[in-house]
């Protein structure tokens, strides 16, 4: 019965930080903050060791919330493979960014804000993976969405930060606003929002193909395509690294944007019901990869380079997902988990503490002066270029790109070059920011609360692979047995699996060559410089002008038509209304005249009325 | 009357007997502090004790009292809220001139009365009940005897009172002619044994009954008097009278007209539905551009009480649940707003009603602002509040009966509804004007306490509304014996 507490520890921990106000001081903000994520984990390790021994079967704890007319939502929880996996994950590295964030944050004054938002995402995240109902899970998505446009918008005063929270909280609704329809749907077409009563019936009620089916999974994919920051509703997450770097490595790269990929995995019934969006998940997948690797490959920005490669990595899950691989893409979730937050934590120790810079070519020749942030940073970049062998990074994508290539060629190919341009745009910022001669003297020191994560993220972004290693290698599919449990497995990729995994690793190692010559001053580099290369240069930079266009289709005719309407003739109806509903106070305070004998005429009035209504209707 | 017999009415034999001791400490030595801690004592052991009451539920003592399910969880929530109204005046009691010893027996016996309304089975317990509900709230009103306005309140009340009273007997009287038994349960056999033969006289005396009790309920337009009174009226004595008096009757009209088997008849269900939506209308349009804060939950009460007629309205076990459950959230909703009235006229020792009064206070004092702004917001039915389920299950009722017009003024009234409480909350949460003296904090530690806990209940059953509904429906189960 402990799992409950698990999401219910970081809620306490909010609403502690959140009634307190700011007046505790920063050592117990920082006890309450860190403490409760951190006893949180240690629970999950608890619950998840008992999972583990037990007969594996899911664990439900659940609550009825109201009764109402048939419609009888419940609290509960629900533990199987795949919520377990979302769990240890949120909460472990959860907990490392706390920690991280409790030096980090440290001589910031919106300290007790900041773990009180933390806080109550962890809660709001963990009550998303964990709920067995989908009304319930939407609480959760709704949550984590409030929660990522309250850190991005942590520094308000800068007017610009504001408004990357409103727009990654405005696109994100989008897809929201798709994925209530589609919840709506599911309840009135299944009668049901418990998730395995309404996946069942879906299984038998739903013909292969259906409209109903195709409808919801396109629905619930329209959600997941905002959340995980997907084509086309991709444009928000660069700019949500306005927010502070842990910020960015908890929701915007560990956890909240990969709840898409769980939602799809979570419901993946309606999907294998539905063969054309299936296909859709995994052809928005594979162009969203390739996309917004391009894009990594012209920033000058280190998060906003980071900021793609999540983008592109989710691809990756998507593409996994849509070729029907569900263990492949909670695989590469979880190793993408640890090694991007090992890349943002790092990151961030770069950023801080050589003055808030982040033009890479600002930066230079930190393997020396930073060797902490160098090996870490080193570490997570090896991992996501998925380096053969070493590496978290490689062994799931591997997997990833096998199942792929099996379902089709195309996507296999484009997989591949995906995984080329990660390892070339990756190694490029390594280059660029550690190697070279130095510039600036870095300041501050690295404390312990800092290097701990750090030195944790890059043992599990190097081993974290090991629970599966690929078949070449002569490894057990322990973590795809685990998850098939609850996902059914992808087929067989054995042949299939061994050229690829060749091709992979020789393709990351091409790819790090060629960063090489792009971040050095080689001929490679100056080629570039020609004219056609410097415009398509900034216009992959530009994220392929989504932005632009947006902003033309979208969001000007929008403020057009607002300013045509901007005295609101809807309006004038209410206004009208609410005239109206004055006159109507003003003509009944004169009844109120505090006179006792119209009072009573009142009460016989009122006798009359129900006498007549009785006697003559 | 034999030993469960005693055991079913004991919640009456120990008020009765708190009452007594109280009245007599109040011979022997006059102290307010000494009352005050009988009545709550007093008050305790007669929650306590209906859990003994409870083990021979539901009986039938004399023809008068049934003592089931539903008359219980009503006495125990009746009590809890007279508690809370015990709490919350004592430090405001401290504050007046005069003697306050009174001011509580007067307070137990209104609740004794309120006891053997929600369990009367019997027009003679009906009307003794409602009496003994009444009469003490008279000395109640005025009791600061000093000051006018109470004064004018205390009489209004007390004409009014009597006239509505005279319409009740009448109808009862009618009742009586036509069917020959006082007793709700023997109304409808008798009814069904007159056949298709005519109904006027029936019909009369259920209309002039409904009259006399929709005086007390505030409906429209039987509604005149309320804001008067209480404005006249101390803020817990106001506090008492919208939600001790108003639960009582309801739960008494709800037993009457289940029992009597009036619901099936469409005449009655015309008038209530007529006079249902004349409530949500006029109670909220009427609230509209208060500025008198007690005024003003005042009107709101009546749109409330209107909102509950639609829950009413549903018949059988479901207007059982519903109105159960909105009467425990109205309970706990206005015992707040009326709380924090009563802690802010403490500290400044007179009647803070002024919407100006009540500007910047969520920078003068953030927790009561916080507990006021919560319970304004559960009033306007707001999610994770009480009053946002119990106006679900309302409006559930409505819909689930096809009552398309209910609805619709449940949804007007509701809108309404949310104007004027979002003036008094933007009131509140506004900076403050110019020089405003802050009136002192009032040693009110114990009222502070008494909203916390209501703070508590209402967000825990706001967000997780189960236990209660549960507890209702069983309720509504044991209902069947008669």
């Amino acid at each position: 019965m402990l799992l409950p507490l698990v999401p219910a520890l970081p809620l306490l921990g909010f609403l502690i930080l959140f009634i307190s106000g700011g007046r505790m001081p920063k050592r117990a903000v920082e006890a309450v903050g860190v403490g409760s994520v951190g006893i949180a984990a240690i629970l999950a390790l608890i619950v998840a060791a008992g999972f583990l021994q037990g007969p594996q079967t899911p664990l439900v704890v659940a609550w009825p919330w109201l009764t109402l007319a048939g419609f009888t939502p419940q609290f509960g929880v629900r533990l199987d493979s795949l919520s377990l996996v979302m769990m240890l994950v949120v909460t472990f590295v959860g907990f490392l960014i706390h920690l991280y964030s409790a030096e980090y944050m440290e001589a910031d004054e919106g300290y007790n804000r900041f773990f009180a938002s933390m806080n109550l995402f962890v809660a709001a995240m963990l009550v998303l993976v964990l709920a067995d109902n989908l009304l319930f899970l939407y609480v959760g998505w709704e949550g984590v969405g409030l929660c990522s446009y309250l850190l991005i918008g942590f520094w308000y005063p800068n007017p610009a930060n504001g408004l990357a929270a409103r727009k990654a909280f405005i696109v994100t609704r989008v897809g929201d606003a798709l994925m209530t329809v589609g919840l709506l749907l599911i309840y009135t077409r299944l009668g049901s929002l418990d998730i395995q009563t309404a996946m069942g019936r879906a299984a038998q009620q739903w013909p292969q193909g259906s409209v109903a089916a195709v409808a919801a999974a396109a629905l619930l994919l329209g959600g997941a395509v905002g959340k995980s920051a997907q084509l086309p509703l991709q444009t928000w997450l660069p700019d949500a690294m306005a927010g502070p770097t842990p910020v960015s490595a908890l929701i915007h790269a560990a956890t909240m944007v990969t709840a898409g990929v769980y939602l799809i995995a979570r419901t993946h019934v309606l999907y294998d019901l539905a063969p054309p969006v299936k296909e859709a998940v995994a052809v928005i997948g594979t162009a969203t990869l390739l996309l917004a690797s391009f894009s990594a490959l012209n920033q000058r920005d280190l998060k906003r380079i980071l900021a793609y490669s999540t983008i592109s990595q989710i691809g990756y899950m998507f593409l996994a997902l849509g070729v029907g691989a569900w263990a492949a893409a909670i695989f590469h979730l979880m190793t993408h988990a640890f090694f991007k937050a090992l890349l943002f934590l790092s990151a961030g120790v770069v950023i801080h503490r050589m003055d808030e810079e982040q033009d890479i070519f600002r930066l230079g020749g930190l393997r020396r002066q930073m060797p902490l942030a160098f090996w870490t940073f080193l570490i997570g970049s090896a991992s996501l270029a998925a380096l053969p062998l070493v590496t978290a990074g490689f062994y799931s994508k591997d997997l990833i790109v096998a199942a792929a290539w099996q379902d089709s060629p195309w996507l296999g190919a484009a997989a591949l070059l995906g995984a080329f341009l990660t390892a070339v745009y990756i190694f490029r910022a390594v280059f660029i920011v550690f190697g070279g001669p130095p510039r600036h003297e870095p300041h501050g020191p690295t404390g312990r609360r800092v290097a701990v994560p750090l030195l944790l993220l890059s043992v599990l972004a190097v081993t974290g692979g090991f629970v599966q290693p690929p078949s070449a290698l002569g490894g057990a599919p322990l973590f795809t047995d685990f998850l098939g449990k609850t996902l059914p497995s992808a087929p067989a990729t054995a042949e299939a699996a061994d050229g690829v995994t060749l091709a992979s690793g020789l393709i990351a190692l091409a790819g790090i060559g060629v960063a090489y010559l792009i971040a050095g001053r080689h001929w490679f580099a100056g080629a570039l410089q020609i004219p056609p290369a410097r415009l398509l240069e900034r216009w992959w930079a530009a994220g392929w002008g989504f932005d632009f266009v947006y902003d033309r289709l979208l969001v000007r005719p929008f403020l057009r038509l607002l300013w045509w309407n901007r005295r609101d003739f809807i309006d004038g109806v209410y206004t009208a209304l609410a005239g109206l509903i004055r006159l109507a106070w003003r003509l009944l305070s004169i009844s109120e005249n505090g006179r006792l004998r119209w009072y009573a005429a009142g009460i016989a009035a009122g006798s009359i009325v129900a006498l007549a209504l009785s006697v003559f209707a | 009357m034999n030993d469960a017999d005693i055991r079913a009415i004991l919640p009456f034999l120990v008020l009765s007997a708190a009452l007594t001791v109280i009245v007599l400490g109040i011979a022997v030595r006059r102290d307010r502090g000494q009352a005050a801690i009988l009545a709550a004592i007093g008050l305790a052991a007669t929650l306590a004790s209906l859990w003994p009451a409870q083990a021979v539920a539901p009986r039938q003592v004399t023809p008068l009292f049934a003592i089931d399910g539903y008359a219980l969880l009503l006495m125990g929530l009746i009590l809890a809220e007279s508690l809370a109204v015990v709490l919350l005046s004592q430090a405001y009691l401290a504050r007046q001139e005069g003697p306050a010893d009174e001011f509580y027996a007067l307070l137990l016996l209104s609740t004794l009365g309120a006891l053997a309304l929600v369990s009367a089975s019997h027009f003679a317990s009906f009307f003794l009940g409602l009496e003994t509900l009444t009469i003490p709230l008279l000395g109640l009103i005025a009791y600061p005897r000093e000051r006018p306005l109470p004064i004018e309140a205390g009489v209004k009340y007390l004409i009014l009172a009597a006239m509505s009273s005279a319409v009740l007997l009448f109808g009862m009287a009618l009742v009586y002619a036509r069917l020959g038994t006082m007793e709700f349960a023997r109304m409808g056999a008798a009814l069904a044994a007159f056949g298709q033969g005519p109904q006027i006289l029936w019909l009369s005396g259920v209309a002039l009954i409904f009259s006399g009790v929709a005086f007390k309920l505030s409906l429209v337009p039987f509604h005149l008097w309320v804001a008067d009174v209480y404005e006249g009226s101390p803020a817990p004595v106001t506090a008492f009278i919208a939600v001790v008096s108003k639960t009582a009757v309801l739960g008494l009209l709800l037993r009457y007209f289940l029992a009597a088997g009036i619901f099936r008849d469409p005449t009655v269900e015309l008038t209530v539905g007529v006079i249902a939506i004349a409530s949500m209308l006029g109670g909220n349009l009427l609230a509209l551009l208060q500025t008198n804060v007690k005024r003003l939950l005042a009107y709101s009460s009546v749109g409330h009480l209107g909102y509950l007629l639609v829950a009413f309205l549903a018949g059988g076990t479901a207007a059982i649940e519903a109105v159960g459950y909105y009467l425990v959230a109205y309970g706990t909703t206005t015992l707040g707003a009326f709380g924090v009235v009563t802690v802010l006229s403490t500290g400044a020792g007179r009647e803070v009603v002024a919407l100006n009064d009540y500007r910047s206070l969520a920078w003068r004092r953030p927790w009561l602002a916080a507990v006021f702004i919560l319970m304004l917001l559960s009033l306007a039915g707001m999610p994770l509040t009480m009053g946002f389920f119990a106006k679900i299950y309302a409006a559930a009722a409505g819909v689930g009966r096809d009552a398309w017009p209910l609805v619709g003024a449940l949804v007007a009234g509701s809108v309404i509804g949310l104007f004027y409480y979002l003036r008094v909350v933007v009131a509140v949460c506004l900076p403050a004007a110019g020089e405003q003296t802050p009136e002192p904090a009032g040693a009110a530690g114990l009222a502070m306490a008494t909203l916390a806990g209501l703070t508590g209940i209402l967000v825990w059953l706001g967000v997780y509304p189960a236990p209660a509904v549960d507890l209702i429906r069983g309720t509504a189960r044991v209902f069947g014996m008669q």
